[in-house]
């Protein structure tokens, strides 16, 4: 069950957009994703008008005085497992915005976040990379390790083409090896 | 102009000879310095002798012992700034809410950041900020730290009030899918016809105006331009344009151009997106991906002339901070012949489409005189025919030089509001290549001098929105004393209150995208 749950939630994330005080900088750029050239649906990835559906939270912007109490009602009405993302410089530390009166400063100080992806505001490509390491972190080791296993059992008896397989499994750790690093 | 005799300076002057003084040339065509009570005279006066007259903004200003007001008004062929000061420990001054409605919103800013009394326009709790902050502290007053104010603790949830009879609050936002931001309206249905919308602003409010007197000039480009992620360039040309003013420095012809086919391409791309955005908002989720999918050729073009998708900084005082290679024009040029040639086929959408008229036709409408009396600015404005466009009324930078035509329909409808921006999509691509066919050559940049001498200065320029306006004043320091800036949001935002009553709740986001809103501008 846990692991339908997972494939489900890594192969569909349901994301909920919330601007906690952007400039509509990040906000535009997010729409942008969803659109023809850059289609972040085919990641599985769907908007989610309603927090109670969401499994990821995706924050632009600054949080504002104002804003900040409602970002954590949001927060706490997103079921467990979930996910935040700060997208923009504003919502990773506050940016410009740091130290003005009607601001808290970035999306960290009100609730934890998951991933950061920097910039004023990110390009879709560099969201739309953050994303997908997020869904690559989302994976649990447990099927991972699955995965690795499988492959031997069967190259075992075909002993003549080792070269070609081989590679491949040693490639197989290269890139979780880059995975993890991408999650931490 | 229609209205082009029309003296106001000499009408003001002649009617309130003696009360008060004039300084021509100052803060637009004219500053009129009125002492306590003038000011509604001038308004009455200017009110008569203009039908066009409209307010632009207010800005209030601390000068120590007393608080100022600068009253910014349009006329049909002047902008006239009405000077008036009250003492800081009885800052009271009557409200002009009753001559000029659509000084509600502006006269509530000043109240809720300076603290100034309008007696009239009594102000319910906070309007920008927090409903924790502090009674009595008010963060544009100079001797105020505004970051180090202790907040209230959050009050504690409100019951329900039981619902009266058939009416029923509906609270939009601040976390909407029909809102891209933070914003609550609180919308009263009578079964399904609006009776009251109440707005709650300041969600994105990040103090932005006083931020900007502890940084330098050259630092505060950065900051203003992020006032607003879409019309970004607008609001750097804004503020490095006033500056300018009081610098009373030209910039070389060749950046004029630039300037111009960057502030066109900031349009372009805006009214592209709000064309697709409104698509989504009744539903026709085609049209938003095919204008979105349109637009990202301009988001390429943009990235191309100024280096950054959304963010450059091209502009600087004294010009721009990068050329457009010769090598580049060609590309520019094929690539917006490419979306003019599926213009016809949008255009045919917005206006015989069944769906599109039947969400859109008689939505919202407002008259040319609401329009007026309610301060509207650009495509709203221009919907209801009300013609006002500060690239035709005050041409700034190249404007003047290059041919085109202003786009004015008189239905005052949601479809009018729509269709204004789909013709001005094609007037700016005219405008684009006229640029780039007569670009200058010559330097696109000349030394500025760094310290900005001490004085004010106003500017308006014609954002994708609407008429965007800047005041600064200068103390010789290298900070400004004063930023302020008036969005087209602000001012276009009670024509939706308006126009929403007695329509159903239905036509609410049709009737409100096409406002083109933007709350990252209205609030700051
Ligand atoms: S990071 Fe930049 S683009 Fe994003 S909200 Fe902040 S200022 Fe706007």
């Amino acid at each position: 069950m846990t692991n339908t749950t997972t494939w489900a939630r890594v192969k569909s994330p349901w994301v909920l957009h919330f601007n906690s005080g952007a400039c509509n900088g990040c906000d535009i750029e997010i729409v942008a994703l969803l659109t023809p050239k850059y289609d972040v649906e085919r990641f599985g990835v769907k908007l989610e008008p309603s927090p109670r559906h969401a499994d990821v939270l995706l924050v632009t912007g600054c949080v504002t005085q104002q804003c900040a109490e409602r970002l954590k009602r949001i927060y706490d009405q997103m079921p467990q497992p979930k996910f935040v993302v700060a997208i923009g410089a504003c919502a990773c530390s506050g940016g410009v915005f740091d130290g003005n009166y009607n601001v808290v400063g970035g999306v960290d100080k009100v609730i934890p976040v998951t991933a950061y992806i920097p910039g004023c505001p990110p390009r879709p490509e560099a969201i739309l990379d953050g994303v997908v390491k997020l869904l690559n972190a989302l994976n649990p080791p447990k099927q991972k390790k699955q995965k690795q296993l499988e492959p031997p059992k069967e190259t075992k008896p075909v002993v003549s083409e080792p070269e070609v397989i081989v590679p491949s499994q040693e490639a197989k750790p290269v890139i979780e090896e880059t995975k993890t690093n991408v999650k931490q | 102009m229609s209205n082009s005799k029309i003296d106001i300076v000499s009408i003001v002057e002649s009617k309130l000879k003696d009360k008060v003084q004039i300084q021509l040339g100052q803060l637009g065509n004219a500053a009129v310095n009125t002492s306590n009570g003038l000011h509604r005279d001038v308004v009455k006066v200017m009110l008569e002798a203009d039908e066009k007259t409209a307010i632009v903004a207010i800005t209030g200003l601390d000068l120590g012992a007393n608080l100022g007001l600068l009253y910014h008004l349009r006329t049909s062929n002047a902008f006239i700034t009405i000077r008036a000061e009250v003492p800081k420990d009885n800052p009271k001054i009557q409200t002009i809410v009753d001559l000029i409605p659509g000084a509600a919103f502006s006269e509530l800013e000043v109240a809720d950041l300076l603290g100034v009394v309008f007696e009239g326009n009594p102000s319910s709790g906070h309007f920008l900020l927090s409903e924790q902050w502090p009674e009595g502290i008010f963060p544009l007053r100079k001797d105020v730290k505004a970051n180090e104010v202790k907040l209230n603790p959050p009050p504690p949830e409100g019951a329900r009030t039981p619902e009266i009879g058939r009416q029923v609050k509906i609270i939009i936002g601040p976390q909407h899918p029909a809102l891209l931001e933070p914003e609550k309206f609180a919308v009263t249905v009578d079964g399904e016809i609006v009776t009251k919308v109440e707005p709650r602003l300041g969600y994105v409010h990040r103090g932005i105006e006083k931020a900007s007197e502890s940084r330098t000039y050259l630092q505060d480009v950065y900051l203003v331009e992020r006032i607003c992620g879409i019309c970004n360039a607008c609001h750097a040309y804004g503020f490095v344009g006033t500056v300018e003013k009081i610098l009373k420095t030209d910039v070389p012809p060749r950046a004029k151009y630039l300037r111009v086919v960057t502030l066109e391409l900031n349009r372009l791309h805006s009214h592209l997106l709000t064309l697709g955005h409104a698509g989504l908002e009744i539903g026709y989720e085609t049209l938003f991906q095919y204008f979105w999918r349109d637009r990202e050729p301009i988001m390429d073009l943009i990235e191309l002339t100024s280096g950054n998708r959304v963010y450059s900084s091209l502009m600087t005082v004294g010009g721009v901070r990068r050329d457009i290679r010769d090598t580049d024009i060609p590309r520019i040029k094929t690539t917006l012949e490419e979306l003019r040639k599926k213009l016809p086929f949008y255009r045919q959408i917005y206006t015989n489409e069944a769906s599109i008229k039947a969400r859109m036709q008689n939505v919202g409408v407002l008259s040319r005189s609401d329009a007026i009396k309610l301060g509207m600015v650009g495509p709203v404005a221009r919907a209801s025919g009300y013609d006002i466009d500060v690239r035709k009324d005050e041409p700034y930078e190249a404007y003047g030089e290059i041919p085109f035509k202003e786009i004015v329909y008189t239905e005052g409808d949601t479809w009018a509001r729509m269709n204004v921006r789909m013709d001005e999509v094609e007037e700016s691509i005219n405008i684009i290549d006229y640029a780039l066919d007569h670009l200058p050559t010559g330097p696109f940049r000349i030394d500025a001098p760094r310290n900005v001498p001490i004085g004010e200065a106003v500017c308006r320029l014609e954002a994708p929105r609407g008429e965007l306006f800047y005041y600064i004043k200068s103390n010789g320091t290298a900070n400004p004393d004063r930023v302020k800036v008036r969005t087209p949001t602000f001012a276009n935002l009670p024509s939706f209150l308006k126009t929403a009553i007695g329509e159903s709740i239905a036509d609410v986001p049709p009737n409100f995208v096409s406002l083109d809103p933007c709350f990252s501008c209205t609030d700051r």
